[in-house]
Protein backbone atom coordinates (compact mmCIF):
# COMPACT_ATOMS: atom_id res chain seq x y z
CA UNK A 1 0.00 0.00 0.00
CA UNK A 2 1.42 3.61 -1.05
CA UNK A 3 1.12 5.94 1.54
CA UNK A 4 -1.04 8.63 1.43
CA UNK A 5 1.48 11.56 2.12
CA UNK A 6 4.53 12.15 1.67
CA UNK A 7 7.41 11.87 5.07
CA UNK A 8 7.60 15.65 5.14
CA UNK A 9 3.71 15.84 5.37
CA UNK A 10 3.15 13.61 7.70
CA UNK A 11 6.21 15.26 10.00
CA UNK A 12 4.26 18.84 9.69
CA UNK A 13 1.29 17.29 10.49
CA UNK A 14 2.47 15.26 13.46
CA UNK A 15 4.14 19.14 14.44
CA UNK A 16 -0.19 20.63 14.14
CA UNK A 17 -1.18 17.61 16.51
CA UNK A 18 1.12 18.44 19.36
CA UNK A 19 0.49 21.87 18.66
CA UNK A 20 -3.01 21.68 19.41
CA UNK A 21 -2.11 19.88 22.54
CA UNK A 22 0.36 22.02 23.83
CA UNK A 23 -2.24 24.74 23.19
CA UNK A 24 -4.48 23.45 25.81
CA UNK A 25 -1.52 22.34 28.25
CA UNK A 26 -1.55 26.01 28.54
CA UNK A 27 -5.04 26.52 29.71
CA UNK A 28 -3.30 24.29 32.89
CA UNK A 29 -3.54 26.23 35.83
CA UNK A 30 -5.97 28.19 38.52
CA UNK A 31 -7.46 31.38 38.04
CA UNK A 32 -5.18 34.56 39.61
CA UNK A 33 -8.40 35.13 42.12
CA UNK A 34 -8.06 31.64 43.43
CA UNK A 35 -3.92 32.44 44.59
CA UNK A 36 -5.64 36.07 45.84
CA UNK A 37 -8.39 34.22 47.58
CA UNK A 38 -6.69 31.91 49.71
CA UNK A 39 -3.94 34.27 50.34
CA UNK A 40 -6.71 36.77 52.09
CA UNK A 41 -8.49 33.55 53.63
CA UNK A 42 -4.68 32.87 55.29
CA UNK A 43 -4.13 36.26 56.33
CA UNK A 44 -7.69 36.40 57.89
CA UNK A 45 -7.41 33.20 59.96
CA UNK A 46 -3.90 34.52 61.06
CA UNK A 47 -5.49 37.53 62.44
CA UNK A 48 -8.56 35.30 63.79
CA UNK A 49 -5.91 32.85 65.73
CA UNK A 50 -4.28 36.16 67.44
CA UNK A 51 -7.65 37.90 68.54
CA UNK A 52 -10.45 35.79 68.43
CA UNK A 53 -11.34 33.14 71.10
CA UNK A 54 -11.54 29.27 70.17
CA UNK A 55 -14.75 29.19 68.79
CA UNK A 56 -14.50 31.86 66.44
CA UNK A 57 -11.25 30.11 65.26
CA UNK A 58 -12.56 27.20 65.10
CA UNK A 59 -15.99 27.92 63.30
CA UNK A 60 -13.93 30.43 60.66
CA UNK A 61 -11.36 27.39 60.32
CA UNK A 62 -14.31 24.52 59.73
CA UNK A 63 -15.93 27.16 57.14
CA UNK A 64 -12.59 28.07 55.26
CA UNK A 65 -12.05 24.03 54.49
CA UNK A 66 -15.67 23.63 53.14
CA UNK A 67 -15.65 26.66 50.71
CA UNK A 68 -12.00 25.79 49.65
CA UNK A 69 -12.93 22.26 49.27
CA UNK A 70 -16.23 23.26 46.75
CA UNK A 71 -14.12 25.99 44.82
CA UNK A 72 -11.17 23.79 44.70
CA UNK A 73 -13.46 20.63 42.99
CA UNK A 74 -14.75 23.06 40.59
CA UNK A 75 -11.52 23.91 39.69
CA UNK A 76 -10.56 20.66 39.35
CA UNK A 77 -6.52 21.05 40.26
CA UNK A 78 -5.92 23.39 37.14
CA UNK A 79 -7.85 21.46 34.65
CA UNK A 80 -10.17 24.63 34.05
CA UNK A 81 -8.46 27.79 34.28
CA UNK A 82 -10.58 29.78 32.29
CA UNK A 83 -14.19 29.13 31.16
CA UNK A 84 -13.03 28.28 28.11
CA UNK A 85 -11.74 24.99 27.78
CA UNK A 86 -11.45 21.72 30.18
CA UNK A 87 -8.18 20.03 30.14
CA UNK A 88 -8.41 16.37 30.18
CA UNK A 89 -7.34 14.50 33.56
CA UNK A 90 -5.22 12.36 31.69
CA UNK A 91 -3.33 15.52 30.16
CA UNK A 92 -2.84 17.39 33.04
CA UNK A 93 -1.23 14.21 35.04
CA UNK A 94 -3.10 12.08 37.53
CA UNK A 95 -0.53 13.15 40.61
CA UNK A 96 -1.96 16.85 39.42
CA UNK A 97 -4.51 17.04 42.39
CA UNK A 98 -2.06 15.45 44.60
CA UNK A 99 0.57 18.24 44.08
CA UNK A 100 -1.94 21.14 44.89
CA UNK A 101 -2.82 19.29 47.83
CA UNK A 102 0.68 18.35 49.34
CA UNK A 103 1.46 22.47 48.29
CA UNK A 104 -1.15 23.71 50.72
CA UNK A 105 -0.45 20.95 53.14
CA UNK A 106 3.24 22.15 53.13
CA UNK A 107 1.57 25.66 53.09
CA UNK A 108 -0.39 25.07 57.02
CA UNK A 109 3.03 23.43 57.96
CA UNK A 110 4.99 26.59 56.88
CA UNK A 111 2.86 28.79 58.91
CA UNK A 112 2.78 26.55 61.92
CA UNK A 113 6.47 26.78 61.74
CA UNK A 114 6.66 30.08 61.33
CA UNK A 115 4.21 31.16 63.95
CA UNK A 116 6.17 29.05 66.93
CA UNK A 117 9.26 31.04 65.69
CA UNK A 118 7.78 34.16 65.22
CA UNK A 119 6.27 33.54 69.52
CA UNK A 120 9.59 32.38 70.32
CA UNK A 121 11.18 35.33 69.57
CA UNK A 122 8.62 37.32 71.88
CA UNK A 123 6.20 39.24 69.09
CA UNK A 124 2.61 39.84 69.61
CA UNK A 125 0.68 38.85 66.80
CA UNK A 126 2.57 35.60 65.53
CA UNK A 127 -0.23 33.63 63.98
CA UNK A 128 -0.38 37.35 61.71
CA UNK A 129 3.09 37.40 60.92
CA UNK A 130 3.30 34.27 59.95
CA UNK A 131 0.01 34.25 57.90
CA UNK A 132 1.17 37.24 56.32
CA UNK A 133 4.60 35.51 55.11
CA UNK A 134 2.75 32.50 53.82
CA UNK A 135 0.33 34.24 51.86
CA UNK A 136 3.60 35.79 49.94
CA UNK A 137 4.42 31.99 49.34
CA UNK A 138 0.94 31.09 47.86
CA UNK A 139 1.05 34.13 45.59
CA UNK A 140 4.85 33.73 44.52
CA UNK A 141 4.58 29.63 44.63
CA UNK A 142 0.90 29.00 43.73
CA UNK A 143 1.90 29.60 39.95
CA UNK A 144 4.77 28.11 39.80
CA UNK A 145 3.50 24.49 40.83
CA UNK A 146 0.94 25.26 38.38
CA UNK A 147 3.80 26.17 36.10
CA UNK A 148 5.83 22.68 37.07
CA UNK A 149 2.79 20.62 36.67
CA UNK A 150 2.28 22.28 32.47
CA UNK A 151 5.45 21.15 32.34
CA UNK A 152 5.14 17.97 33.47
CA UNK A 153 2.23 17.52 30.93
CA UNK A 154 4.00 18.68 28.17
CA UNK A 155 7.07 16.09 28.59
CA UNK A 156 4.29 13.23 29.36
CA UNK A 157 4.01 11.23 26.29
CA UNK A 158 0.49 11.68 24.83
CA UNK A 159 -2.05 8.70 25.14
CA UNK B 1 -13.44 8.39 3.76
CA UNK B 2 -10.67 6.30 5.52
CA UNK B 3 -8.23 3.84 4.39
CA UNK B 4 -7.49 0.56 6.15
CA UNK B 5 -4.49 2.42 7.51
CA UNK B 6 -6.23 4.97 10.11
CA UNK B 7 -5.18 7.22 7.73
CA UNK B 8 -8.71 9.76 8.26
CA UNK B 9 -9.40 12.04 5.07
CA UNK B 10 -12.02 13.91 7.26
CA UNK B 11 -9.40 14.65 9.96
CA UNK B 12 -6.30 15.67 7.99
CA UNK B 13 -6.62 18.90 6.31
CA UNK B 14 -4.98 21.77 8.25
CA UNK B 15 -7.80 23.10 9.80
CA UNK B 16 -9.72 20.29 10.96
CA UNK B 17 -6.66 18.67 12.19
CA UNK B 18 -5.79 21.54 14.52
CA UNK B 19 -9.45 21.53 15.70
CA UNK B 20 -9.59 17.93 16.53
CA UNK B 21 -5.88 17.68 18.00
CA UNK B 22 -7.05 20.61 20.51
CA UNK B 23 -10.00 19.29 21.08
CA UNK B 24 -8.46 16.03 21.72
CA UNK B 25 -6.58 17.11 24.89
CA UNK B 26 -9.44 18.58 26.45
CA UNK B 27 -12.83 17.55 27.58
CA UNK B 28 -14.88 20.14 25.75
CA UNK B 29 -13.81 23.79 24.46
CA UNK B 30 -15.81 26.86 23.81
CA UNK B 31 -16.49 28.04 19.94
CA UNK B 32 -15.10 30.99 21.00
CA UNK B 33 -11.70 29.85 22.66
CA UNK B 34 -11.00 27.72 19.71
CA UNK B 35 -12.02 30.16 17.37
CA UNK B 36 -9.12 32.62 19.09
CA UNK B 37 -6.06 29.83 19.33
CA UNK B 38 -6.35 29.15 15.89
CA UNK B 39 -7.19 32.41 14.48
CA UNK B 40 -9.93 31.28 12.46
CA UNK B 41 -13.14 33.26 11.85
CA UNK B 42 -16.68 32.30 12.98
CA UNK B 43 -17.52 31.05 9.91
CA UNK B 44 -14.41 29.25 9.05
CA UNK B 45 -15.26 27.40 12.05
CA UNK B 46 -18.89 26.93 12.63
CA UNK B 47 -18.02 25.19 8.82
CA UNK B 48 -15.10 22.72 9.62
CA UNK B 49 -17.19 21.71 12.97
CA UNK B 50 -20.17 21.35 11.30
CA UNK B 51 -18.08 18.82 8.50
CA UNK B 52 -16.82 17.14 11.84
CA UNK B 53 -20.84 17.08 13.42
CA UNK B 54 -21.93 15.50 10.65
CA UNK B 55 -19.06 13.23 10.55
CA UNK B 56 -19.91 12.12 14.20
CA UNK B 57 -16.64 13.15 15.36
CA UNK B 58 -17.64 15.89 16.91
CA UNK B 59 -20.65 16.76 19.41
CA UNK B 60 -21.70 20.68 19.78
CA UNK B 61 -23.25 21.51 23.14
CA UNK B 62 -25.03 24.65 24.04
CA UNK B 63 -25.18 25.22 27.78
CA UNK B 64 -26.60 27.73 29.15
CA UNK B 65 -24.74 29.69 31.37
CA UNK B 66 -24.06 33.10 32.75
CA UNK B 67 -27.37 33.96 30.81
CA UNK B 68 -25.42 33.80 28.22
CA UNK B 69 -25.52 30.97 25.38
CA UNK B 70 -22.45 29.02 24.61
CA UNK B 71 -21.40 26.85 22.39
CA UNK B 72 -19.29 24.16 22.94
CA UNK B 73 -17.03 21.25 21.35
CA UNK B 74 -16.20 17.89 22.64
CA UNK B 75 -14.88 14.65 20.59
CA UNK B 76 -17.21 11.61 20.51
CA UNK B 77 -15.38 8.42 21.21
CA UNK B 78 -15.94 7.35 17.60
CA UNK B 79 -13.55 10.93 16.56
CA UNK B 80 -11.38 10.44 19.32
CA UNK B 81 -10.80 6.66 17.83
CA UNK B 82 -10.06 7.98 14.50
CA UNK B 83 -7.78 11.00 15.26
CA UNK B 84 -5.66 8.25 17.63
CA UNK B 85 -5.59 5.81 14.57
CA UNK B 86 -4.57 8.91 12.30
CA UNK B 87 -1.80 9.65 14.55
CA UNK B 88 -0.71 6.26 14.47
CA UNK B 89 -0.71 6.54 10.69
CA UNK B 90 1.04 9.53 10.40
CA UNK B 91 3.56 8.07 12.97
CA UNK B 92 3.91 4.92 10.85
CA UNK B 93 4.50 6.91 7.54
CA UNK B 94 7.44 8.53 9.37
CA UNK B 95 8.91 5.44 10.28
CA UNK B 96 8.78 3.61 7.47
CA UNK B 97 10.35 6.36 5.18
CA UNK B 98 13.24 6.03 8.22
CA UNK B 99 13.46 2.39 7.95
CA UNK B 100 14.07 2.89 4.11
CA UNK B 101 16.47 5.58 4.86
CA UNK B 102 18.64 3.35 6.87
Amino acid sequence: MTNPLSDAEARVALHEVERGRERVIDQIGMPAWYWWGLAGCWIALGVLNDVANAWVIAVATVAFGAVHSAVSQRLLAGRQRSGGVRVRADVVGRRAPLIVFGFLIALAGVTVAAAFAVYADGAEHPATIASVFVAALILLGGPRVMAAIRERARRAEPR
Amino acid sequence: MRDGAGFDELIHPATRLSIVALLAAADWADFAFIRDELTLSDSALSKQLSTLEEAGYVVIDRPLSDRRRRVRARLTPLGRKRFTAHVAALRGIIESSDATLV
